[in-house]
């Protein structure tokens, strides 16, 4: 299955060139002419993603993560959410590799086909890392929806836990 | 965005402060370092996928792709703006077929323009939410990390993880035309105008006449 998954990529760059010389375009000077772009954006975008991330480090030195999540883990346990996987639901909008990590770490610890370790498998898949991703698209922007742009995602990632842990109760 | 960056500042300095004050500034160079360290990789990554996007538009291939789902993105962003569209149309497909690095270009451009368009709180807010809360058709990653970890059934986690990123996407798409259908119901006063049956005007008809005035 992996294999398919794995041919998609080079596939779609093979049929994109190809499709481009059949239409005679000029593949080097395209690609070069894209590529000169990413310079200016990530202009834009480093001091958001710094702001964001100094913050982020802050949040777990300090040990305010770890207060918010002994404040967290009786009422996700009453909700049905197991509470072995508080420390992912915190982390996983606010860093892809800090989530990866935890994520191994409950699969290894309570093996990989238990209910929690499916229930953090959903969580996972369930959102994206949203506090790079809206410092990055709102980067530059006049008009600031970014807080409700956020907190309507977080919300809708929150109660996507809890009905994928459903899912894995019953499926 | 202010109150959120500048409350957390102040209570997770107050933290440091009572437990370990040396920490503080070697821990906000490191956040500063690792922001670094991923700029520079998505630096190489954008540097990729904008050359192969740039081929796309020279080819044709990204009108071709957006053509098909436009008259629904039309709806669902309530926008007339072009470019933006296609910019959306491109974010989505790209994002359908699993290239996110290529997903995150298009999106930046999308907001970027709709940025100049007077309904661009409700498109940009819109667009932002399907993309945080992105439908999972097929998770690799977890299913991989899976297989390694010794499971006897990885890909029994597809259906209920495709279900649950479903319903957060179609949730929040929700909650976002609620919000400001709220909010628009709220900022402007209801004014009766004859040469416009009153069923017409709906949210986004409101809005866009408030944009063109």
């Amino acid at each position: 299955m992996n294999a398919i998954f794995s041919t998609v990529i080079p596939c779609i760059f093979l049929f994109s060139f190809l499709y481009a010389l059949r239409k005679k375009v000029k593949v080097y000077e395209a690609f070069t002419d894209g590529a000169k772009g990413a310079i200016p954006l990530i202009m834009t975008v480093f001091p958001y993603i710094a702001s964001v991330m100094i913050l982020s480090e802050l949040f777990s030195v300090s040990g305010l993560e770890e207060w918010t999540l002994t404040a967290l883990r009786p009422l996700f346990s009453k909700i049905g959410v197991p509470e072995e996987i508080t420390p992912l639901i915190l982390m996983k909008p606010i860093s892809g590799n800090g989530s990866i990590a935890i994520l191994s770490d409950i699969l290894t610890t309570y093996g990989a086909d238990s209910y929690i370790s499916r229930c953090a498998c959903v969580t996972y898949g369930s959102a994206e890392t949203m506090l790079y991703m809206g410092a990055v698209y709102f980067s530059g922007l006049k008009r600031k929806s970014l807080p409700l742009a956020l907190a309507i995602s977080l919300v809708c990632f929150f109660l996507s836990v809890i009905f994928g842990c459903f899912l894995c109760k019953i499926m | 965005m202010n109150a959120i960056f500048s409350w957390i500042l102040i209570l997770s300095s107050v933290f440091l402060l009572f437990s370990n004050p040396d920490l503080f500034l070697s821990s906000a160079l490191n956040g500063s370092t690792k922001s670094a360290s991923l700029c520079l990789a998505l630096l190489s990554s954008y540097a990729l996928w904008l050359g192969l996007i740039e081929v796309w538009e020279q080819s044709g291939i990204a009108k071709k792709l957006s053509a098909l789902l436009k008259p629904i993105a039309k709806r669902i962003f309530q926008t007339q703006d072009n470019d933006a569209l296609t910019a959306i149309c491109m974010n989505l497909s790209v994002n359908m077929l699993g290239i996110g690095g290529a997903a995150t270009p298009y999106g930046i451009q999308a907001s970027k323009l709709l940025d100049k368009t007077p309904q661009a709180e409700y498109a940009s807010s819109m667009l932002f939410v399907v993309n945080a809360t992105s439908v999972q058709l097929i998770p690799t990653a977890i299913v991989g990390v899976r297989a390694s970890l010794g499971s006897c059934a990885p890909a029994d986690i597809i259906l209920p993880s495709f279900l649950a990123s479903a319903f957060s996407t179609a949730l929040g798409m929700l909650i976002v035309w609620l919000v400001f259908r709220f909010k628009e119901r709220h900022s402007t006063p209801f004014l009766p105008s004859p040469q416009h049956p009153r069923k017409k005007q709906g949210l986004f008809y409101k809005i866009k006449r408030a944009g063109t005035q």
